[in-house]
């Protein structure tokens, strides 16, 4: 009895022993994809899930009701906003690239709006300017509430990237191939990310046809606009071309890239989507057919050229514009 | 304790373990092998000169041997010369040169100084030359440069036009055009304008030339001028968006880059005859190819095309290309090459 007693006791503690070393193993498992994923971590805190506040208690915005968007593959739509973000601007941003992008997961169907950065309207903040310069006065929730109330459309999420990040993930990514247009040349392109006088010039050309471009060619393409017939709008198709480019990578990513391209990203990128959103982006992003594309740009008739409060600005024609963006685009409620 | 101190070990191991597992599942992005370290998948009769990361390299054969080309700039886009001497292009990141130089790449030559800023610090008045094509004699040397341009600060102009020299003296680019050389195009202003040019046999100068379609794209296609600055004739449309002419041994079987207004494209083969174009065949489909170039044979072609999973831009050939029933499109480098794809390949018979 006595020797049975003993024997349960023994096995009580074997059992209790194993339960430690396997909690042991899982502690040393789960610390070990932490400490590889705690870039990923970082950027996420800082970066990602940016909490929406308003402007001086002025401006409302709507939850962001599409959350679940993702794994319902539901429809969805995202602001993209691009930054030149060197040292000229010391923290104050204006976007010089804003494509307005529908998502359709199930059909596979992507759809790519560039609104020109100089186009008049009325900003967030109540009196009118370029569109460009919402982010500057309010931050993405700004530009998000003056494409929602002047396009009439509802956004879901944001992401914005500055220059620097735009290279270094594209770096990261081991660059992208692009069928480059024509000769993007421009004797005047700003020499603000070599670490000297931001405000200098330099002289870029990018070659015509298929080519291999690293994160600081791209850049030179998507930037350049001095020497070109339609200027920022040749710009802004050269930054859906990379955008597109850039769909083709995402097929070879995986989870395990995160950390990495969280680290290049630095604190060049901003978003209100989750970690988890951005990563279940990828594959959508990956499996879009080419053909699956559609790419708006608002040239003439849909804009005008003006010289407005001491500037030149594109003055919006909402009759046209307003029922071309409901043709691809929610109207917001 | 001794048992405790090796679990705690195994323990610690398993984290490392789960942590570098994760890392060796990240998809890298690969370093393309410099092609001297590979091997040719097809053999080629002569001698083949590509560019890679700012170097020539010349394939014999299975043999890949790098021309031993001064240090600073990138070295691209070569031509060979009756002589198996080179015609190649040094490209700074703000102006380029013309060079020639031997076989073994000994420079005889510098053709070109356009680097003016370097004495007056304005770097406007720099210049580039780029795409050389020598001409039917072998005396004459054709190519693009964006001169003339307005002065510095007097407008953001800066586009190609196409100009030819004799071979064997230096000639200025200065921003007024290029002394002791002949005009040959005015470009469409703000597009890029007209690059590639390709001597023909007659005379006459076939080239791509872009163009603004005043719908909000530029695009470019195939233009001809049988003399200076006489006016061009288009020999496709601009929805072909047809570039990169590349002209067979014979003077007359043309290959071409066409995107369709596309974000692929097609390297599309047709006969000129006259002045005009014929029928335009499809020998590689929906490809990222550029920089098509015959061999002097006239019945085989280069071209650059990404095809591989790393996307790197590698040489590709079809035998019989011009011919009714042209071979299949075949790789001639490793996957793991990645050459300049605006640099066409230079095909010497020796």
């Amino acid at each position: 009895m006595r020797c049975r007693r003993a024997s349960l006791k023994t096995g009580r503690q074997r059992v209790t022993r194993g339960s430690f070393v396997a909690a042991g193993f899982l502690v040393s498992i789960v610390t070990g994809v932490l400490l590889y994923f705690l870039p990923a971590i970082q950027v996420a805190l800082r970066d990602t899930g940016q909490v929406n506040t308003s402007l001086g208690g002025t401006v409302q915005l709507k939850p962001v009701s599409a959350s679940e968007n993702l794994s319902s593959n539901s429809p969805f739509t995202l602001l993209l906003l691009g930054s030149d973000s060197d040292s000229k601007f010391n923290g104050d941003f204006l976007t010089q690239s804003m494509i307005l992008t529908r998502v359709d997961p199930a059909t596979r169907h992507v759809t790519m709006l560039s609104i020109p950065r100089d186009l008049w309207v009325r900003l967030c903040t109540g009196g009118n300017g370029k569109i460009d310069q919402a982010f500057l006065h309010g931050g993405a929730q700004c530009a998000i509430q003056t494409v929602e109330r002047d396009l009439k459309v509802h956004i879901d999420y944001y992401a914005w990237i500055g220059l620097q990040g735009l290279v270094s993930v594209l770096n990261e990514l081991g660059g992208v191939n692009v069928i480059a247009n024509n000769p993007v040349m421009d004797d005047y392109y700003p020499a603000d990310l070599s670490g000297g006088n931001p405000y200098d010039y330099q002289r870029i050309l990018v070659l015509p046809g298929a080519q291999h471009m690293s994160g600081t060619l791209a850049l030179e393409y998507v930037r350049a606009r001095h020497d070109d017939a339609y200027g920022d709008f040749a710009r802004s198709q050269r930054q859906q071309q990379i955008l597109i480019a850039l769909r083709a990578k995402t097929k070879h990513v995986s989870i395990a890239d995160i950390p990495s391209l969280a680290t290049s990203l630095g604190s060049n990128f901003q978003t209100d989507m989750s970690i988890g959103q951005v990563s279940g982006l990828l594959p959508v992003a990956g499996s879009v057919p080419l053909g699956s594309i559609t790419q708006v740009v608002l040239l003439p008739p849909y804009t005008s050229t003006a010289y407005v409060g001491g500037q030149d600005a594109l003055m919006p024609n909402w009759s046209l514009i307003r029922p071309e963006v409901a043709k691809y685009f929610p109207v917001a409620a | 304790m001794r048992r405790a101190a090796i679990l705690i070990c195994l323990m610690m191991f398993s984290g490392l373990v789960a942590n570098r597992t994760l890392a060796v599942l990240q998809t890298h992005a690969t370093t393309a092998s410099l092609i001297t370290t590979t091997s040719p998948q097809v053999r080629l009769p002569g001698t083949i000169y590509v560019s890679q990361q700012g170097s020539i390299y010349a394939i014999s054969g299975s043999t890949v041997r790098r021309l031993t080309l001064p240090q600073g700039g990138d070295w691209t886009q070569p031509r060979v010369l009756p002589d198996d001497s080179l015609l190649v292009i040094r490209r700074f990141d703000e102006y380029s040169d013309l060079y020639h130089v031997s076989a073994s790449g000994h420079v005889i030559s510098r053709l070109t100084s356009d680097s003016q800023a370097s004495t007056n610090r304005t770097l406007q008045l720099d210049h580039w030359i780029l795409w050389p094509a020598i001409g039917p004699d072998g005396t004459s040397v054709y190519f693009a440069t964006d001169s003339p341009k307005p002065a510095p600060s007097q407008s953001y102009e800066v586009d190609f036009s196409l100009w030819s020299a004799p071979l064997g003296t230096a000639f200025t680019i200065g921003d007024n055009g290029v002394s002791g050389a002949t005009r040959w195009s005015v470009p469409d202003l703000f597009t890029g304008g007209d690059i590639q040019p390709v001597p023909l046999p007659d005379g006459s100068v076939l080239y791509s030339s872009y163009a603004n379609t005043g719908k909000g794209t530029v695009v470019t296609r195939l233009g001809l001028q049988t003399t200076p600055n006489s006016p061009m004739r288009s020999l496709t449309t601009l929805h072909q968006d047809c570039g990169a002419p590349a002209v067979a041994a014979n003077g007359v079987t043309v290959a071409m880059v066409c995107t369709n207004s596309g974000q692929t494209a097609d390297l599309e083969v047709a006969t000129l005859a006259g002045n005009a174009l014929g029928p335009l065949r499809v020998v590689a489909a929906n490809c990222l190819c550029n920089s098509p170039s015959w061999s002097s044979s006239g019945d085989s072609l280069l071209y650059m095309n990404a095809s591989d999973p790393n996307g790197n831009f590698g040489l590709w050939y079809i035998a019989n290309a011009g011919g009714a029933h042209p071979g299949a499109p075949r790789r001639v480098t490793d996957s793991s090459v990645d050459l300049d794809a605006t640099s066409a390949a230079a095909w010497s018979s020796r």
